[in-house]
């Protein structure tokens, strides 16, 4: 089920009335009811998937509750080692088998299988919170739950099931063990973020993928280099647009159930740096990254040369995380080496006058717009077609419109208005009635839906 | 509890992690936030009538099935005679203006 549906509207006009209700008249019911609505939302795609995932969290809860009471870190291992198998299975086994393939030809063994398997929809997102819960446990960050319901809930919560943003157990733990406060609702900040979400996704990043960057990155030998510039850069956008517009409609949905989630994107293409972009964007996954993985390889404490392994490292598995290809392998190592460079040449300080950030800021944006063409392609092949086509003379019918050309700086434009705009509005918005709050947020809900083209594209980070 | 809207105001707001809410956020009861989610709901219902009976027309043919038909067609037939159908299609025209 994605969220900008009516059959979405409907699910959680349902589950919004009956969870504050619950928690007025049956407090004891929330949990359990939360874990039923996710389980439903979930089912919308499998039930299957739906047993795989409550699969993983009683795992996560049983090795939680004996690595809380161990010194060792035995069960800490083996429950991040049985996640990882999980998503080691679903996600890398075809290319595994399928790269392994010409190894076996020349070695004349047959050619090995390569069975289909079906990726359950936020795997890769629901895995990293269990291994959250595993290393807050041990760290001590946060308690082994006695109970499997709050792992549960904490794993299946629908508003960042499918997608993020990625939540530390320690944050939102404490949140499931004590019923929201139906006195405070922040309605207004919740209403701006989604209608700030869907008007991302729905008018920009659908209107962007549909009319210029699926059709270029499809067959990009058909199109001019303006084209395929703009291809490139309203990928960029889109995918800013589709991912950050998902993470606020799930950051307004769990504020209007009572539940806080951390912020996931903040005007990243601002950015100076590489240091400072991943400061931006994706913030709960390169936090995960960095506390579980960077820091616990060491992180800048082992000398330069120690350092740069561990980044390299870090951004190549980053990528991986992505999905099992070559474009992602190579995104991340694009990435790797664009910070290792950084720490090198100390590009990491904030340049002093407006000339020195401007060249920074054009650098740092164009090295991610070159890793987001790497990201979307299909295979190289295709990143080496764009290059191709970008130095071309050729000159077939463009595709792009001034329409396009508008939303894609639209889209790079919003990074520049004040970082508290938000706010300005929620206060705003605060003193109205909630009935006319409802017919404001009504009114621009359906504005939105009428400006965005036919149909809902599924989220990108939905298939990873 | 971690929901910043839940602390005091006065309580300052952790540096260096931004975040949309702080301990300032405006709030109403979870009562004012039914009563907006409805209003807001029923606007986007009357704006997109016709794609609710396209919807119900889509429904596989179970018990109840054609009630829910016969409510969206007089749903459907209602904001025709009261005007919102034609509305929103004049403003879709009016946004969708320069596209390919």
């Amino acid at each position: 089920m994605l969220f900008p549906t009516g059959a979405f509207a409907l699910f959680f006009a349902v589950v919004f009335g009956i969870h504050w209700l619950l928690v007025r008249r049956a407090p004891a019911l929330v949990r359990p009811f939360l874990l039923l609505a996710s389980l439903a939302f979930y089912a919308f795609w499998s039930l299957a998937f739906c047993a795989a995932l409550l699969l993983v969290g009683l795992f996560a809860w049983a090795i939680g509750r004996r690595a809380g009471r161990s010194q060792g870190r035995g069960w800490l291992w083996l429950g991040v080692g049985g996640i990882l198998g999980w998503l080691l299975y679903f996600k890398y086994t075809g290319f595994l088998l399928r790269e392994a393939t010409p190894l076996a030809v020349a070695l004349g063994l047959p050619p090995l299988p390569a069975p289909e398997i079906l990726l359950p929809v936020g795997i890769s997102f629901y895995c990293f919170q269990a291994i959250c819960y595993l290393v807050d446990v041990q760290r001590g960050d946060a308690e082994a739950e006695r109970s499997p319901l709050n792992v549960l809930v904490y794993l299946t919560f629908f508003p960042h099931l499918a997608a993020g943003p990625i939540v530390r157990a320690a944050h939102f733990l404490p949140q499931v063990a004590a019923p929201p406060d139906r006195w405070r609702v922040p309605l207004a900040m919740a209403g701006l973020l989604i209608l700030g979400g869907l008007f991302k996704k729905m008018v920009l990043a659908n209107e962007l993928a549909t009319g210029i960057v699926d059709p270029v990155f499809r067959d990009p030998a058909a199109h001019g280099p303006a084209d395929i510039l703009l291809a490139a850069y309203g990928y960029t956008i889109q995918i800013w647009c589709d991912f950050s517009g998902y993470s606020d409609m799930a950051i307004g949905l769990a504020a209007l159930l009572g539940f806080h989630f951390p912020k996931n994107f903040d005007q990243p293409f601002r950015a100076l740096s590489l240091a400072e972009f991943w400061r931006r964007w994706h913030i709960s996954l390169s936090g995960w990254l960095r506390d579980y993985l960077y820091k616990p390889l060491g992180g800048s404490h082992g000398g330069a040369a120690r350092t740069a392994a561990n980044l390299m490292l870090t951004m190549l598995l980053g990528g991986l995380w992505h999905g099992a290809a070559w474009t992602f392998i190579g995104w991340g190592l694009l990435h790797g080496a664009a910070l290792v460079a950084e720490r090198a040449l100390g590009l990491r300080a904030r340049p002093a006058g407006l000339a020195g950030r401007l060249v920074r800021w054009a650098v740092t944006f164009h090295l991610v717009v070159a890793g987001f063409v790497l990201f979307r392609a299909r295979d190289l092949e295709t990143v080496g077609a764009m290059a191709a086509g970008l130095l071309g003379a050729a000159m077939p019918e463009p595709a792009w419109t001034p329409r396009l050309l508008a939303f894609c700086m639209l889209g790079l434009a919003l990074h520049f208005l004040p970082a508290e705009l938000r706010q300005r509005g929620e206060r705003l918005l605060a003193p109205l009635h909630p009935a006319l709050l409802g017919l404001v947020f009504g009114l621009l809900l359906l504005a939105v839906l009428l400006a965005a083209p036919d149909g809902v594209a599924p989220f990108i980070y939905f298939q990873f | 509890m971690r929901q910043p809207w839940l602390q005091d105001p006065a309580t300052p707001p952790p540096r260096g992690t931004p975040d949309d809410f702080s301990p300032r956020s405006a709030t109403s009861t979870a009562a004012g936030a039914a009563l907006a989610l409805a209003v807001a709901l029923l606007l986007l219902a009357a704006g997109r009538a016709a794609e609710i009976l396209d919807a119900a027309y889509g429904l596989p043919l179970l018990p109840g099935t054609e009630t829910l038909i016969a409510a969206a067609e007089a749903w459907d037939a209602a904001m025709e005679s009261l005007g919102v159908n034609g509305l929103v299609a004049a403003v879709r025209g009016l946004l969708s203006a320069g596209r390919g």
